[in-house]
């Protein structure tokens, strides 16, 4: 995917799934630390020290944030939030005018359509 | 099965690349495989030394210079069942500037070995020969050392791998313009290669969209040799990361080979490594590394990206 740095959320900084268990959390978290890490060989030639800096104050955040569960769960909702609209898939019911996983009302009866022919207010 | 060429590569010399397709080549031989090597280090050619052979005829110049009619008639045997070696030139000043159609030739005799398995040992730089014969493999190797310099020039290595698909994918789509303003971006910094991508997405969705399928079809390997401790081999993945986040390529780590003071007595020796210390940790980090790659699903699966090289 193409992103800018500023763009990474907290599990690509950290190169783990969105799944992670707190134990790759953790893992993925160390191995960021190595490599944003004040001389870190890693970087050699590529990245600037202001570039660094930035990176290893977002790591630790993300750290920060997906090791409570609380926190994570939060993020995990802003992340949803941004998420492009797919619009839902679902059954289209003619008869109510909308789709299934909308709260539509059960369908009338014949009799209560018969009914509602002769009776204004039912 | 697919055919397979194993390029092995890297932005410095002396890291290992021939001491690990030495070795890859021997364990593939070990294990019944039919494997040619081929020695494409046109500056500085020593795979046979690293399997214990003496330099002769025929050679990679010998095929090039049409002595001998093809490139499979140029593979000699070795004492080992199943290998067989294309020698590197000894008339290194006129190899090492090959001219461009003796490459292509080079590149489509390659193509047509009959055999299973190929490598390719490659040599230091970014000459464009270095980088093409690179680009053909799948899968293609880089071969770094936990060290500031080797590690500054596989970026380099990289960078210029990188610059080197997307010209010959402008070239192939006739969109030449583009090439100096990739230069001027991506010399810049490290956000170069993303900012470049980004404002050509802005200008022009559909060339942009093309170049970034090319690079993302790019995917090398890395290999960090001679690691001495845990945190050297945390910095091979390390490099992986940064390779994928900075460089927008899809780099695989495949491990770590611990330095081996039995290597350098091997070479001195002129015995090849690899069958005299099948249970050293190196080897079996040569081993654990072939299996990766033969058994990895998405290198078995994909098809490697089909480069055409421009015929001027």
């Amino acid at each position: 995917m193409l992103k800018k740095i500023e763009d990474w959320n907290y599990y690509e900084l950290l190169s783990v799934e969105r799944t992670a268990s707190p134990d790759e959390i953790w893992e993925g978290y160390q191995a960021a630390m190595a490599t944003y890490q004040d001389g870190s060989l890693a970087l050699y030639g590529l990245v600037s020290e202001a570039e660094r800096e930035l990176v290893l104050g977002r790591v630790q955040e993300a750290f920060q944030t997906l090791r409570d569960q609380d926190l994570r769960r939060e993020y995990d909702l802003t992340l949803l939030r941004h998420a492009p609209y797919f619009p839902p898939k679902a059954a289209f019911r003619k008869s109510v005018g909308r789709l299934e996983i909308e709260e539509a009302p059960p369908r009338p009866t014949l009799r209560a359509r018969i009914k509602r022919l002769f009776v204004r207010n039912p | 099965m697919d055919k397979r060429v194993w390029a092995i590569g890297g932005g410095k010399g002396g890291t290992g690349k021939s001491f690990v397709a030495a070795s890859l080549g021997l364990h593939l031989a070990s294990l019944d495989r039919d494997v040619v090597m081929v020695d494409a280090d046109l500056g500085a050619p020593n795979l046979h030394t690293l399997l214990g052979l003496k330099a002769g005829h025929p050679d990679l110049g010998d095929f090039l210079t049409g002595r001998v009619p093809s490139l499979e008639a140029a593979a000699v045997a070795t004492p080992y069942r199943g290998l067989r070696l294309v020698r590197g030139s000894e008339n290194i000043l006129f190899i090492a500037n090959l001219p461009h159609f003796r490459k292509l030739r080079l590149l489509r005799q390659i193509r047509q070995l009959a055999t299973q398995n190929v490598i390719l040992d490659l040599g230091t730089g970014s000459s464009f020969n270095t980088l093409d014969f690179f680009l053909s493999g799948n899968p293609g190797v880089v071969v770094a050392t936990p060290e500031p310099t080797a590690i500054e020039n596989t970026y380099l290595f990289l960078k210029s791998c990188i610059m080197r698909v997307l010209k010959l994918y402008m070239d192939h789509y006739k969109i030449r313009d583009l090439h100096q303003k990739m230069l001027d971006q991506i010399e810049k910094n490290s956000q170069s290669l993303y900012g470049f991508f980004r404002s050509l997405m802005e200008t022009d969705r559909a060339y942009g969209t093309i170049l970034y399928r090319a690079l993302r079809g790019f995917r090398p390997c890395l290999v960090m040799n001679k690691t001495r401790d845990e945190r050297d081999v945390l910095l091979g993945r390390s490099v992986a990361d940064v390779a994928r986040k900075y460089l927008l390529i899809d780099m695989k780590y495949l491990g770590a080979i611990p330095y081996d003071e039995d290597v350098q007595s091997s070479l001195r020796g002129l015995r090849p490594y690899y069958p005299e210390h099948k249970d050293a940790a190196a080897a079996r980090a040569i081993r654990q590394m072939s299996e990766e790659l033969a058994y990895s699903i998405e290198f078995t699966l994909r098809t490697p990206p089909e480069i055409r090289l421009p015929d001027t």
